[in-house]
């Protein structure tokens, strides 16, 4: 196989978003190295207008229609990818300025955290594009590789340097099996590139391969069985780190999941169809039973976020497109409630120093600002109407419904029951239980930034839905080929609303 | 107004809640007073409603149609017919009364009305709903606000203050915190409330997602739904889809109406709520279980309501005599009310089960006449408790003489509830029993009984509350005698009473709503026997014999039983 490198100065338009936040990333650096007064806000305003340049770019790419790949089709820019580059880089805008109170609490290093922050990003913006085997290998670790110093950093934090070890040994045996599945495959059908695996053979090498790089992503993601490093990750990393982890690198690899199981086995539907009912089906009961007995906020929400990612994995079973639109709407939703959530517990562990839930005791008398944007998130997250994250579950149902996929549904259903009991815990403590200390909190300018955005998005999407549904049909464009009922949409009959 | 009535009555209460989050909670006049407007908007606007729909016409008026999401098949498609308008009028007055009964609210006042806003919009919305996305959503909509009213401002009841501690409990918050039937907090209340209705709701969503995937149209949209939808003969697990559909939506539906096994969140949800948040719950809540059921079922699947129905005449007789001996029994005023309500939906579902016109037209009707008597009894449980903080009927008693006003009123409410003449409770009482007769004799008997038992326990509440011996320590009660304290009752008292001595347009608005219902539900057999001939044959002699009992009925829908 050979590569031809050659470039043309329009090929390099379409990395034009990876280039301006790499230079931009050396500037911080640089930046911060010259400057070693500089107050952090500063590095952190710095970053985030960087992130907001590549930001406008990705959506002047969106609106103009910029589209095309590169490095012999390793590196694809499409609608998707640009709707996870979106993704990806909206939520480090939204994660760094949730950490700029959190910073005083790393001892060294505070500028360079800004800087592997947004390496991740740049590492994930990468995932979105990877369409080879190859290059998902090589962004997946650049993207994990800054996480790995994130988890650790706070120092002397006992539970932060477990959380470290935990990802880094569990992320680098997830490196190994992607690294040997990758090899499996190649072996077998001596392609890299997804689209050219088509026509592949079904083999046990091949079979063997790809449930090796499933492992690897479903790691990525956190389902079962491949979560166990969730909870205590979650639980020791720095807040913003924990927020982060939980959106952005899901999205990212989700982007590779929606290009494997649709481009590269989209003949194999009905093997990979139970594999990912067996693992939705897992994550959603697995995560939501054990959230039930959790005593921290952060657990609470690994947890969670463990069962939220079994309802995604609906999205993917339905293996339909409008299954896929799904994934992309109810992410959407996901990262607006997630996120809001974790700021508030970096809002109110700033100012009691605690994330145990009994501590919330009393927030709806301390600050009603918080805890009513609590209330907003967690009912989110649970599915209540008028709120985003009811749409993105209905949004999934339907998709799967047309599939009949009625166990996954059912199963889907009862879990929101059962979540709803451990969102309504925290409620019942914000709201009824009276507080331990009843002085008021008060919030911090960018942390009430990223609260707006995130109340924003999680009431807007809920009531007005159309736009935003609109936007992720166009994105996965590329999947319109799937057999799907939705596609050619039977008009309804025409009915007079009188007559009874 | 005009055609937009709907939007002014759905989103009036949102917008003062909206409105209300940009006010202080120092400023408690403009809180009441941006509450109560917008309450009184919704309350104008359903009486406009109400009196400005056309019952000759019938059918779905004052409809409007928004697409939603294209995606999805959703619109937000409001219309209102003859069943849903005067349910829509009755939480309009509940709200507005609700609103003035909680005017010394003091704690988080405004919070509360935010919430109570939210509650009854939601309420309204699924009353007005045409497509079924849009009912589930209200629907579900309408249970959060029920937990944060009853956690924040309910009260425990007698049973956990007695305990030697409460709060030392542990593991309160882990999963024997939902089996914990000791602890009748209202912790526990609120949690028991959200999760059954959830439960059930996502049963009942179940249902409507299978009728939207094997409708087939893409369509969320009732009315679509309801002339085009086929899901009849659809063999699944040994039965027939249709069959399961329906059971799934009816005890999704019948677990917040609430049906007799179904029902056992609701009196300890009114016993732990506050007093308007009970007039709101017991007033209309509840009623969106029948209705959803009507709406749903009845609409879209007509033959199965034929065949499944008599499963709601079984159980409502457990409803009736259960809900009326716990009634008898229990000490605690709200208990009382409570489950006289749950008794009293069982007359409900007694009408519906007949299927018959005069019998359905009646459970409608006795759903508003219902909202009414039981608004005001839990009104002025809610007075009495505010007085003397307690509820426990034995240790009250001689109240009579502190509040004059409300003990009048009480009479009046107690005789609404029971169904004595004067009140518009007795005509749909009348109806029900009379409509049901043909069909189910045994349930009627049971019915009537049950009539027996709610003057049986109403007294003795009435009785053990306002007459007897006086406890000193309550000497300090007041009569509620300012305006704002009197206009909720004496608005309740006077719909309640106007509609014995007017009941013709309720009883045509409603009739307009219940003529093709019933017509579509009872003719279905004959116009499928004639067109296939082969669905006759399967599905017996007995329910032939019943069509042909509702023909008569059947010839004569419009004029048929009008006085």
């Amino acid at each position: 196989m050979n590569f031809s490198l050659t470039m043309s100065p329009s090929d390099l338009l379409l990395l034009l978003p990876e280039i301006l936040l790499t230079v931009w990333l050396c500037g911080i650096l640089i930046v911060d190295f010259s400057f070693p007064r500089l107050p952090n806000e500063q590095l952190a305003y710095l970053s985030v207008a960087g992130l907001a340049a590549t930001l406008g770019c990705l959506i002047w790419f969106d609106v103009t229609g910029v589209a095309g790949t590169l490095f012999a089709n390793m590196f694809v820019l499409d609608r998707m990818a640009l709707f996870f580059k979106m993704f990806i880089v909206g939520s480090t805008i939204l994660v760094i300025l949730a950490s700029v109170d959190y910073i005083h609490r790393f001892r060294f290093f505070r500028g360079e955290y800004y800087f592997l922050i947004v390496m991740s990003a740049l590492g994930m913006m990468f995932m979105a594009s990877a369409n080879d085997l190859l290059s998902v290998f090589v962004t997946l670790e650049f993207s994990t590789f800054g996480f790995y110093v994130l988890v650790a950093y706070l120092r002397e934090d006992m539970a932060s340097n477990e959380a470290g070890i935990k990802f880094f040994i569990l992320g680098v045996f997830a490196a190994g099996l992607l690294a040997y599945g990758i090899s499996l495959v190649y072996g077998e059908t001596g392609k890299l590139v997804f689209s050219d695996m088509k026509s592949a053979q079904a083999t046990p090498g091949l079979a063997i391969g790809f449930l090796l790089i499933f492992g690897a992503l479903g790691f990525k993601i956190g389902a079962v069985p491949f979560h166990s490093w969730i909870p205590d990750t979650y639980h020791g990393s720095p807040t913003p780190v924990t927020a982060y982890l939980s959106i952005a690198p899901k999205g990212a690899a989700f982007a590779i999941l929606l290009r494997m199981f649709f481009v590269a086995l989209a003949t194999f539907k009905p093997i990979w169809v139970l594999l990912l009912v067996a693992a939705s089906v897992m994550s959603m009961t697995y995560g939501n039973i054990v959230a039930i007995a959790q005593k921290n906020m952060k657990r609470l929400l690994a947890y969670s976020g463990i069962a939220q990612i079994g309802n995604v994995l609906i999205g993917l079973a339905a293996g339909t497109k409008m299954g896929n639109d799904a994934i992309l709407f109810y992410l959407l939703t996901y990262l607006f409630a997630n996120l809001g959530a974790f700021a508030i517990i970096i809002a109110v562990s700033e100012a009691i120093g605690s994330e145990e839930i009994d501590d919330y005791s009393g927030l709806g008398r301390r600050s009603p600002f918080l805890a009513f944007s609590m209330l907003i998130f967690l009912l989110s997250l649970a599915g209540v109407p008028p709120l985003a994250g009811f749409i993105g579950k209905i949004y999934i149902f339907v998709a799967a419904m047309k599939e009949g996929l009625y166990v996954l549904i059912t199963v889907g259903l009862i879990n929101i029951v059962i979540s709803m009991y451990y969102y309504l815990i925290v409620v019942k403590k914000m709201y009824i239980s009276e507080p331990h200390d009843p002085s008021p909190i008060t919030v911090s300018g960018p942390i009430k930034a990223v609260l707006y955005v995130c109340l924003a998005g999680t009431l807007v999407i809920g009531i007005y839905p159309q736009p935003f549904a609109d936007w992720v049909v166009s994105a996965t464009m590329m999947f319109s080929g799937l057999a799907d009922p939705a596609v050619s949409l039977p008009v309804p009959p025409a009915v007079t609303p009188v007559g009874g | 107004m005009g055609d937009y009535a709907l939007l002014y009555i759905l989103f009036a209460p949102f917008v003062g809640a909206i409105a209300l989050i940009f006010v202080s909670n120092r400023q408690a006049m403009l809180v009441r007073g941006i509450a109560a407007g917008s309450a009184f908007i919704c309350l104008l606007a359903s009486v406009y409603l109400f009196y400005a729909y056309d019952h000759v016409k019938g059918g779905f008026q004052f409809v409007q149609k928004f697409e939603w999401s294209r995606q999805l098949g959703i619109s937000l498609h409001l219309g209102v017919d003859g069943i849903g308008t005067p349910l829509v009028l009755a939480s309009g007055i509940l709200l507005f009364a609700g609103i003035f009964v909680s005017w010394h609210v003091k704690d988080r006042a405004k919070e509360f009305y935010i919430w109570l806003l939210i509650l009854a919009a939601a309420t309204i919305g699924v009353f007005m709903s045409l497509d079924l996305f849009f009912l589930y959503f209200f629907y579900e909509m309408s249970v959060i606000p029920m937990y944060l009213l009853l956690g924040m401002w309910g009260s425990h009841t007698k049973k956990y203050n007695e305990m030697t501690d409460p709060e030392g409990l542990k593991q309160r918050d882990s999963v024997g915190f939902i089996f914990n039937f000791g602890s009748n907090s209202k912790e526990y209340a609120a949690m028991k409330l959200v999760l059954f209705l959830s439960a059930f709701a996502v049963a009942a969503f179940m249902g409507i997602l299978l009728i939207y995937k094997y409708s087939g149209l893409n369509t969320f949209d009732i009315l679509v739904l309801r002339e085009h939808a086929n899901l009849m003969n659809i063999p699944v697990l040994g039965t027939t889809l249709d069959k399961i559909i329906w059971l799934l939506i009816f005890f999704g539906f019948a677990s917040i109406a609430p049906l007799w096994p179904l029902h056992s969140w609701s009196p300890v949800g009114h016993a732990a709520a506050p007093a308007a948040t009970s007039m709101l719950h017991a007033g209309v809540l509840m009623k969106l279980g029948h209705f959803s059921i009507i709406r749903v079922a009845f609409e879209i699947l007509p033959e199965t309501t034929r065949e499944l129905m008599p499963i709601a005449a079984v159980l409502c007789m457990f409803s009736i005599v259960y809900g009326g001996f716990v009634a008898y029994y229990a000490k605690d005023t709200k208990y009382v009310i409570g489950y006289s309500s749950s008794s009293h939906m069982g007359y409900v579902f007694l009408g519906m089960a007949a299927l018959d016109y005069i019998s359905l037209t009646g459970a409608v009707m006795y759903m508003f006449a219902h909202a009414m008597a039981t608004g005001m009894l839990f009104a002025m449980a809610g007075w009495v408790y505010d007085q003397t903080h307690t509820r426990d009927i034995p240790s009250l008693g001689g109240l009579s003489n502190r509040m004059p006003f409300i003990s009048g009123c009480f009479v009046i409410g107690c005789m609404a509830s029971i169904g004595v003449p004067g009140t518009i409770n007795f005509i749909a009482e009348v109806m029900i029993i009379v409509g049901s007769w043909n069909k189910y004799p045994f349930q009627v008997i049971v019915a009537v009984v049950g009539i027996v038992l709610t003057l049986a326990y109403l007294f003795k509440m009435m009785r053990g509350l306002f007459y007897g011996p006086m406890d000193q320590k309550y000497s300090h009660a007041h009569d509620a005698v300012s305006a704002v304290d009197r206009l909720p009752l004496l608005i309740m008292i006077t719909v309640s009473i106007g509609f014995f001595f007017f009941p013709m347009h309720l009883y045509n608005v409603v009739r307009s709503g219940v003529d093709p219902l019933i017509a579509k539900i009872t003719r279905v057999v004959p116009v499928a026997a004639e067109t296939t001939g082969l669905r006759l044959e399967a599905r017996g002699d007995n329910n032939t014999a019943l069509a042909d009992r509702s023909v008569p009925f059947a010839s004569a829908p419009v004029s048929g039983g009008r006085p």
